[in-house]
């Protein structure tokens, strides 16, 4: 469990800072992958790993999704998300991006 | 770049339009195999192939194959012509839907763009009209495209029977310029569109209101208008929603957008578009998140000269289209941090060398 911690810290900082133009164009990880936002990546290992040995290989019943993801610009909005709005310091901590707020925030 | 045009080579449903986009602004043939193959209904669906029967109107010589089991099109493409075009749209996506990549397409025809395009005008999915009037359109603006460019909003029409127009108008431009837009500025203003079509009018007043009490503690300069529109240019179904846009000093900008649901309020909408505008101006940058992949593309085609622009994080789909505009251009953009001294700034700034592309369908006039 160390080696998990050190790891997990290691991937909060390099979320930090990360090469973006390494993990773009020199990596085949999906982009939902990069952005951490697909729950696990378990699809693309699931193919790599798959041994040959037998003629026919059982086709992953992946497709349990039944609403299709569809090709779409606009980011759907998560409504609990944006309840984090309601708080008066996150409020008042964006200030320093208008004209009339303060440079010093 | 050298060898004979290359077919480009992707899979899936996903990213059809930007990557019909490049094929066409490339001219290399794009082969898109495995398109819901998988699924229970395979293959490309009925906005896809309006998409395509789209493109194939707008463009003088494209050939397009889809196959028996419509799951892989190949698109040759033929010169962009531009003129004078009508389109209707079917009701399972938007106008935005198309909009979004003949925007990309229009600057570089032979002749002017006048596309009448006619629907749904404001959906959950895709960029509304008034997004793209207000938002995409300036834009393009900042790549020297701008002289009678313009978004007429005929008639609204909200999903599900639609019944909306719109008139698309786009110059031509030999080249479009280098972008140098590293300072984002500090937010000066903020505008909003907010309308009502085949419900009580009043509903447009309310969500102004409520949008203003979330938004008034920033800035004084905001003005949200309440767009009306009556009797047959209000559509053929009820619905409402709120756009937003708040502009920097200089003129960087941020959208957020909300659409009414069956059974919520006009206050509870408009709360939803203000929180994802705060939301969106925090992300900091120069350009909007739903126009990183617009604004990367033409930074591309710029004049052979290093193109810079400060944005936030990439989104998925600005990944996806970073690499298939490498394998299209063969061109990649550095990206660095814009702060590195600063530790909590997340900003990146993208540079890349244009390819330099030049128009060469444009008509000498």
């Amino acid at each position: 469990s160390e080696k998990a911690q050190a790891a997990f810290q290691n991937t909060a900082r390099a979320s930090k800072r990360r090469d973006w133009t390494k993990l773009i164009y020199n990596s085949t990880a999906s982009p939902e992958s990069i952005l951490g936002l697909d729950g696990g990546g378990e699809s693309s290992s699931n193919a790599a790993g798959m041994d040959d040995d037998d003629f026919f290989t059982l086709k992953s019943s992946a497709p349990a999704k039944i609403e299709e993801e569809l090709d779409r610009t606009k980011e759907p909005v998560n409504v609990e998300e944006l309840a984090e709005w309601e708080d008066e310091e996150l409020l008042d901590s964006i200030r320093h991006l208008f004209i009339t707020g303060s440079s010093s925030a | 770049m050298t060898q004979a045009p290359t077919v480009l080579h992707f899979s899936g449903h996903q990213y059809l339009r930007h990557r019909l986009v490049l094929g066409i602004l490339s001219g290399k043939p794009v082969r898109i195999d495995k398109i819901r193959s998988d699924d229970k209904n395979p293959g490309l669906r009925d906005y896809e192939i309006s998409l395509l029967r789209l493109l194939e109107r707008m463009t003088n010589g494209t050939v397009i194959e889809i196959s028996v089991t419509g799951t892989a099109v190949l698109l040759k493409p033929g010169v962009i012509a531009g003129g004078n075009v009508v389109h209707d749209c079917p009701l399972t996506r938007s106008v935005g839907y198309f909009l979004e990549p003949i925007v990309m397409l229009a600057p570089f025809a032979k002749k002017p763009l006048q596309l009448t395009l006619r629907g749904i005008t404001t959906d959950e999915n895709d960029l509304s009209v008034d997004i793209i009037r207000t938002v995409t359109l300036p834009h393009l603006q900042l790549f020297g495209v701008s002289e009678g460019l313009e978004l007429r909003i005929k008639k609204r029409g909200s999903p599900p029977l639609g019944g909306g127009e719109v008139q698309f108008l786009c110059p031509i431009v030999k080249q479009v310029k280098t972008l140098n837009f590293v300072d984002p500025g500090k937010i000066k203003r903020i505008r909003g569109i907010s309308h009502a079509v085949r419900v009580n009018p009043q509903f447009s007043n309310r969500m102004i209101e409520a949008s203003r009490s979330v938004l008034n503690r920033y800035i004084p300069d905001i003005y949200l208008y309440s767009d009306v529109y009556k009797g047959e240019e209000s559509g053929k179904s009820p619905g409402y929603a709120l756009s937003l846009l708040a502009e920097s000093t200089t003129g960087a900008m941020h959208c957020s957008e909300a659409m009414s649901k069956p059974g919520v309020p006009p206050e509870d909408i408009a709360m939803v578009a203000s929180r994802a505008l705060l939301a969106e101006i925090r992300r900091g940058g120069c350009v909007d998140r739903q126009h990183q992949v617009l604004v990367l593309l033409m930074m591309i085609l710029g004049s052979e000269d290093v193109g810079r622009c400060r944005m936030g994080e990439p989104t998925v789909r600005t990944i996806q289209f970073l690499r298939d505009v490498k394998e299209a251009f063969g061109t990649a953009f550095k990206i660095v941090p814009a702060d590195p001294a600063d530790a909590n700034s997340t900003d990146l700034l993208y540079s890349c060398y244009g390819v330099g592309y030049v128009n060469a369908n444009r008509s000498l006039a």
